[in-house]
C-alpha cells in the first residue's frame, strides 16, 4: 500500500472514526507488527496478544498521531517496540508506572521535531550511502535485535567486520546531520 | 575515543529498544532535553519504520480488526509526563542522601544490571578525581558542571570509560543535577588506593571549604 493511502485513512480514522479504514490499516499492519513480535522471540500467543494492543492503541490513540512529525509507519513502530520492551519488563520486578514515558516524546513538545520531509531527504541520502550488506546488518541488529555474534554468524563473516560495519554506519550517520 | 559513535548507539539501541529499564529511562531523558539527540533518535526510528512496512507477514490467528476497537484496556487519555517525573515525581521530595557537604545523591530502584543515580551539587562544589571500572553515563538535568574536558549544561550527556580521569566542579551560579548510569564501581586514585569507595574516601579526606 502507498503511503499516501495509509496516511488517508489514518486521517478518517481520526476525522470521523471511520471502521471501514481502521480495518485496511488492520489488514496491512497487522501481520507485519505480528511477524516484527516473533522475530524479537516472543512467542506466537503472546505476540498476537501484543499485536492486538498495537492496533487498539493505533485506533484508541488515533489523536497522538501527527502525518506532519513522522510516517505512520514510525508511529505504529514505535508503538510496537515499546509494548515490546513493557512486555520484556513484566518478567523483572521494576517499578516502572504503567503508563508509557516514551509515548512523551510523541507529544506536542516545544523544541522543534524534524519535519517528515526532511527525515526523508536525510534517510534517503542514508540509504544510498549504505551497501546492501550495512542495511541487511542494521535490520537485524536494531529491526530483530539480533546479536553482533548471530549477524556473524548468519551472514557468515567474521564478528570483527560486523562490529566494525555498524561501528561505521553510526559515524557516518553522525556526518549525515551535521 | 569516539564519543560520539558512543553517543549514538545509546540513541540507537534506545530506539530499537534493546536498553534495560535503567538505561531506558536514562536515555529517553536524554532525548527528551537534547533536540540533537532527538533528531537522530527520529531517524533512526523512520528507518526502523520503513523495515517494518517491508516486513514479512504473518498473521495473527484469532484476531479481528473489531477486536481491536473494543479493547478496554488502552485508554485514550493518558496524562503524560516527562520521563524524570513520571518516574521521580518531584525531585525535591526525593530523600536524597548526602555523601559530603555539598554532593547528594538518589539511587533509583530499578532491578537492572546497570544502576541508576540522580546526582545533586551545590554551587562550586567538585568531585575528587576519579575514574571509572567500567562506563559511566552523566546527563546533566539541571545548570551545569565542567571538567578537564569541557562544559556540560541541561540535556549535554558525559560518558566515561576507563581511561578517563576527570574532576568534575559544579557550576559556581547553578550547581547541578545530573542523572547518571554505572556499569561497575569507581575508581579513585592517588595514594589513598582505589580499594576505598567514594562514600569513605570523602569522608576521611574531602575537606568541604
Amino acid at each position: 500500500m502507498e503511503k499516501s493511502n495509509l496516511n488517508d485513512l489514518m486521517k478518517r480514522i481520526q476525522k470521523d472514526r471511520d471502521e471501514m479504514a481502521f480495518s485496511q490499516i488492520f489488514d496491512f499492519f497487522a501481520s507485519k507488527v505480528n511477524a516484527y513480535f516473533i522475530q524479537n522471540r516472543i512467542r506466537f500467543e503472546s505476540a498476537e496478544e501484543l499485536t492486538q494492543e498495537v492496533l487498539s492503541t493505533v485506533w484508541v490513540k488515533s489523536h497522538l498521531y501527527d502525518s506532519s512529525k513522522s510516517a505512520l509507519s514510525t508511529w505504529i513502530f514505535t508503538i510496537a517496540r515499546n509494548k515490546k520492551i513493557d512486555f520484556l519488563r513484566k518478567n523483572s520486578k521494576i517499578n516502572f508506572k504503567e503508563e508509557d514515558i516514551r509515548e512523551f516524546l510523541y507529544q506536542d513538545r516545544e523544541i522543534d521535531l524534524i519535519e517528515e520531509n526532511e527525515a526523508r531527504k536525510q534517510i534517503e541520502r542514508i540509504n544510498n550511502e549504505l551497501d546492501e550488506q550495512q542495511k541487511i546488518m542494521i535490520k537485524m541488529n536494531f529491526f530483530e535485535n539480533k546479536s553482533h555474534k548471530k549477524i556473524a554468524d548468519e551472514l557468515e563473516i567474521p564478528l570483527g567486520t560486523v562490529k566494525s560495519r555498524i561501528r561505521h554506519i553510526l559515524t557516518k550517520m553522525q556526518e549525515f546531520l551535521r | 575515543m569516539n564519543g560520539t559513535v558512543v553517543k549514538n548507539q545509546l540513541i540507537f539501541d534506545f530506539a530499537s529498544g534493546i536498553l534495560g529499564p535503567a538505561k531506558s529511562l536514562f536515555a529517553s531523558t536524554y532525548l527528551e532535553l537534547n533536540s540533537d539527540a532527538s533528531k537522530i533518535g527520529n531517524i533512526f526510528e523512520n528507518m526502523l519504520g520503513e523495515n517494518l512496512m517491508d516486513n514479512e507477514n504473518i498473521h495473527p490467528k484469532n484476531l479481528k480488526y473489531t477486536d481491536c476497537m473494543n479493547n478496554k484496556n488502552i485508554k485514550s487519555d493518558s496524562n503524560l509526563k516527562d520521563p524524570v517525573t513520571s518516574f521521580f515525581g518531584n525531585l525535591n521530595n526525593l530523600n536524597w542522601k548526602q555523601v559530603y557537604k555539598g554532593f547528594k545523591e538518589y539511587t533509583a530502584s530499578i532491578d537492572d544490571k546497570d544502576e541508576l543515580k540522580l546526582i545533586k551539587m551545590d554551587p562550586g562544589v567538585s568531585v575528587p578525581l576519579h575514574s571509572h571500572g567500567g562506563k559511566e553515563y552523566i546527563l546533566v538535568l539541571e545548570g551545569s558542571f565542567c571538567d578537564e574536558y569541557g562544559k556540560y549544561s541541561r540535556g549535554d550527556i558525559q560518558i566515561n570509560d576507563q581511561k578517563i580521569k576527570h574532576t568534575p566542579i559544579a557550576s559556581k551560579d547553578t550547581g547541578c543535577v545530573c542523572m547518571s548510569i554505572t556499569e561497575k564501581d569507581v575508581i579513585f586514585f592517588g595514594k589513598f588506593g582505589s580499594f576505598l569507595n567514594l562514600f569513605t574516601f570523602i569522608k576521611s579526606f574531602f575537606k568541604q571549604k
